[in-house]
């Protein structure tokens, strides 16, 4: 054992002690196999950080990004002192929170469902028409929803002829309604596609875990409770992480099709309020700040996010 | 085989370069924006391929697709303008950026006497100065330049449209004031609630998606008796153009408390502030709308979609509505609503920085603004699309109405770069075809001619030639033209806010407890009032700097 070991040892210390040009260059392939991917990072997420001298001017195309006078923090004192600014970062935060909550809870639960089922057929087909709507187009998905939620649409006739309400609720008119209408289309369409990687984090479980947990009593549910979940919950974290690395971005396709202008208060979000002021109104300046703030809470959000995982012991991303 | 591969080479090389001398003659390939929506024309479509035998030119055409501004937003920012490039109603955004080129350099009265002759009455209002100071063109209006007296058959700006089953139905009355429209609309609903299949009709629809919500917010201008101003109110009779924003005056009040008040008596439908513009033309296109305060170009297709499906009685009839003294303290007011022929400043092709070839482009345009052309784009190839008898053009009924089939038109017509070209309007004036009409539409003929048999007995029954006795005669305009047309840029940010809080509160207040309405109103008001202020200001200033320009002071 221990001739072993001093054996591995020797082998290991000289490579520790080579220095970094020398580690380098015993690596060459690999670090030539790299440079794409470096160069690309480069090019196109480190390169383009050079416009958010934007954030700080007031841009105009015409006199591009060396000729525009700067203004200091003028575009972020205007940005904040905006009502509708304010409340897009609000509408973002809590569609967000409504997408992650009810996604994670939807997909961990239709794939503990999934997993217990054991008719092969029945569960691909449930499986393949959960996650076949991923790949319709958000436009379509959300003229079916004017459609099922309008007045006189499949929900409201539903609900008036059971008696629930006596006059039409204006689902889409109404902006306390917006969020939750976001959560559940968001939920319908991308139920099963989030199954996929729960499932597969499922299937790497140990059987023997099931089976040793039958064999102490352990019945359907417990198992669930004291393997299923436990088992994925290394995926969960690291997803839960990276989707709060996501939490400034609440879509902007659902909100900006399904929205109108009498729930604008509700359905406005950062990215929506970035286009409107910052490319149809010519106020790149402006829009380049709020896309710079979102960045920097996404950036806070991520790495808090990671210590408090780090924190409680659990799986971290960076 | 080497040298010959090298000789090879060396003549193609060679071959390359002589296009480049003759470049002139050279086909081209324009690439074209038009800042609306519309249909990529067909391959094998006849009139482009006239275009491209006798002048070498294709075009390639990118329509709007989503929103006008931050289509031409990307487009700035990126620089990325096509050669002829049509900003649609936002133009002013590409010319205060400099994305076009001063059409002055290439026009003259020596060069181009045609394209002279056609702007030279309107230079006025057309020829700009920019900060230097230099006179500047950068748009040839693609509709408003006419010649002979004005030809109005129908309303194509707004108004307040009805059925025409509706005053049918009510005996044909005389409709003028916004109450008699809106009891017309009420007591035809009680008496029919719904269509022959069962539908039910809907009373009164307002369209407010987008920038097409000016179908929520420029009523009050009409109702009290001025044409299309945007949304500002100008006193023409005061001296110095009295400007002001009206929508937030106790005038307007009147408007939306009558909408209210509609609204619960179950003419307006709550699903009217959500639905997009395709939702609308599918509901006016179904036929049980009775009626909406629109302007008629916008709701064309809908209009095309009913007589396709011959239902004549569903097609609408343009009002012209003022408010009744009630509401005006007792006075009397004048409608307004069809205008003096005006040039449609800044709107229509531009030819852009980016475009290697501007002289040939107008050029091209010279030509095409002979007769010649003017009539192939116009009415078509004689003997196949029209034909002539006794000096009058004419139409049969079938190629008359082959024009409204949407299929044809992307074959036979080129109408995604006629629409936004210089062209002809109104009546020929010289030549062998005098006395007939550019556009086929106009022609007496063919208006009366081929119009069907309900719209003639119901225009019979009113006693008219023609749906524009509906409305007063064209009224010319003051000399600041319509504000609608000015640009405001420079508050764009104001402005904004302006519409955001309409768009929010108006039917906010349309669809509240008639208890509430008061209370609502005053919030509206005090709400609006900062962003109306700077903007009101500001147009005024700038109505008052156009009448300038005009009257030459």
């Amino acid at each position: 054992m221990s001739s072993i070991a001093k054996g591995t040892q020797q082998n290991i210390r000289p490579v520790r002690k080579k220095g970094f040009w020398r580690t380098l260059g015993g690596q060459w392939q690999l670090m030539l196999m790299s440079v794409p991917m470096l160069l690309y990072v480069l090019l196109f997420n480190y390169g383009p950080m050079w416009g958010w001298i934007t954030a700080f001017q007031d841009y105009k195309p015409k006199t591009g990004l060396l000729g525009s006078k700067f203004v200091g923090l003028q575009n972020f004192q205007w940005l904040f002192g905006r009502e509708d600014f304010i409340n897009s970062i609000r509408n973002t935060l809590a569609m967000s929170v409504i997408n992650l909550v009810f996604g994670t809870v939807s997909s961990i639960l239709l794939a503990v469902l999934l997993n217990e089922v054991r008719n092969r057929g029945f569960k691909r087909t449930v499986q393949t028409v959960t996650y076949l709507p991923h790949f319709l187009s958000m436009v379509i998905v959300v003229g079916m929803a004017q459609n099922i939620f309008a007045s006189n649409g499949a929900i409201n006739n539903l609900l008036m002829s059971v008696g629930l309400v006596k006059s039409p609720v204006f689902f889409l008119g109404e902006g306390k309604y917006f969020w939750w209408l976001v959560g559940v289309i968001n939920v319908w369409k991308e139920v099963g596609w989030n199954t996929i990687i729960y499932i597969s984090a499922m299937t790497a479980i140990d059987p023997c875990l099931y089976e040793a947990a039958s064999i102490d009593g352990a019945g359907r549910f417990n198992r669930i409770l004291h393997v299923t979940l436990p088992g994925i919950k290394s995926t969960f974290v690291i997803l839960l992480i990276m989707n709060i690395g996501h939490l400034m971005e609440a879509g902007f396709e659902i909100q900006y099709l399904l929205g109108s202008s009498v729930v604008m208060d509700w359905s406005q979000t950062i990215d929506i309020f970035v286009l409107k002021y910052g490319i149809s109104k010519q106020q790149y300046g402006v829009a380049t700040a709020a896309g710079m703030f979102k960045s920097v809470v996404a950036i806070v959000l991520l790495i808090g996010a990671n210590y408090v995982s780090k924190r409680l012991g659990e799986d971290t991303l960076i | 085989m080497r040298k010959l591969l090298s000789a090879i080479l060396v003549l193609a090389m060679i071959l390359s370069l002589v296009p480049m001398a003759l470049a002139d003659e050279e086909p081209i390939t324009l690439t074209v924006f038009r800042g609306d929506p519309g249909d990529q024309p067909a391959d094998d479509n006849k009139i482009y391929k006239l275009i491209e035998e006798r002048f070498g030119v294709r075009f390639e055409f990118e329509f709007l697709a989503g929103d006008l501004d931050e289509k031409l937003g990307m487009m700035i920012a990126g620089e990325d303008y096509p050669d002829l490039f049509d900003g649609g109603n936002s133009a002013d955004l590409i010319i205060n950026n400099g994305a076009l080129i001063n059409l002055l350099d290439y026009i003259n009265p020596e060069d181009t006497p045609r394209l002279w002759a056609h702007i030279e009455p309107q230079k006025a209002r057309l020829i700009e100065k920019n900060e230097d100071g230099e006179d500047v063109l950068y748009i040839i209006p693609n509709y408003g330049l006419t010649d002979g007296d004005q030809i109005v058959n129908e309303v194509n700006g707004p108004a307040f449209f009805v059925q025409k089953q509706v005053l049918a139905w009510a005996g044909y009355p005389q409709i003028h004031t916004l109450n008699e429209y809106f009891d017309l609309l009420q007591n035809f609903l009680a008496a029919n609630p719904t269509n022959e299949d069962g539908t039910p009709y809907i009373g009164f629809d307002i369209l407010c998606e987008d920038w097409r919500h000016f179908c929520l917010i420029n009523p009050v201008q009409h109702l009290m008796g001025r044409p299309n101003d945007g949304e500002v109110l100008v006193d023409v009779n005061s001296p110095d153009f009295h400007t002001e924003t009206f929508i937030d005056k106790p005038y307007a009040k009147a408007y939306y408390k009558k909408l209210n008040e509609a609204f619960h008596n179950g003419l307006i439908s709550k699903d009217t502030f959500v639905m997009n513009y395709d939702q609308y033309i599918a509901q006016l296109s179904s036929g049980i709308v009775l009626g909406m305060f629109d302007q008629a170009w916008d709701f064309g297709n809908a209009t095309a979609a009913l007589k396709d499906a011959k239902m004549d009685k569903n097609t609408y009839v343009a009002l012209g509505l003022v408010y009744d003294p009630e509401y005006v303290d007792g006075r009397e007011i004048e409608e307004h609503y069809v205008n003096g022929s005006l040039p449609n400043v800044r709107r229509g092709f531009g030819i852009s920085v980016n475009c290697q070839c501007p002289e040939r482009i107008i050029a091209m345009w010279e030509e095409m603004m002979s007769d010649e052309w003017q009539l192939i784009f116009n009415w078509g190839i004689e003997g196949e699309d029209y034909y002539v008898e006794d000096g009058r053009l004419l139409m049969t009924e079938e190629q008359y109405a082959q024009r409204n089939d949407s299929t044809w038109k992307i074959h036979n017509r080129a109408l995604a770069f006629f629409e936004s070209s210089p062209k002809k309007q109104g009546w020929i004036l010289e030549g062998e075809y005098a006395g007939n009409c550019w556009d086929p539409a106009n022609q007496p003929e063919i208006v009366l001619g081929l119009m069907n048999e309900y719209d003639k007995e119901f225009l019979a029954a009113y006693g008219y030639s023609k749906f524009a006795d509906f409305v007063n005669p064209p009224i010319e305009l003051a000399p600041y033209g319509e504000a609608w047309q000015i640009d405001y840029t420079p508050v764009d940010v104001e402005h904004q806010d302006f519409l955001d809080i309409q768009d929010k509160m108006l039917p906010e207040l349309i669809m509240c407890d008639p208890a509430d309405f008061d209370a609502l109103w005053d919030e509206f008001v005090e709400k609006i009032t900062p962003s109306a202020t700077a903007f009101g200001e500001y147009m005024w200033q700038a109505v008052q700097a156009e009448a300038a320009k005009v009257l030459g002071e």
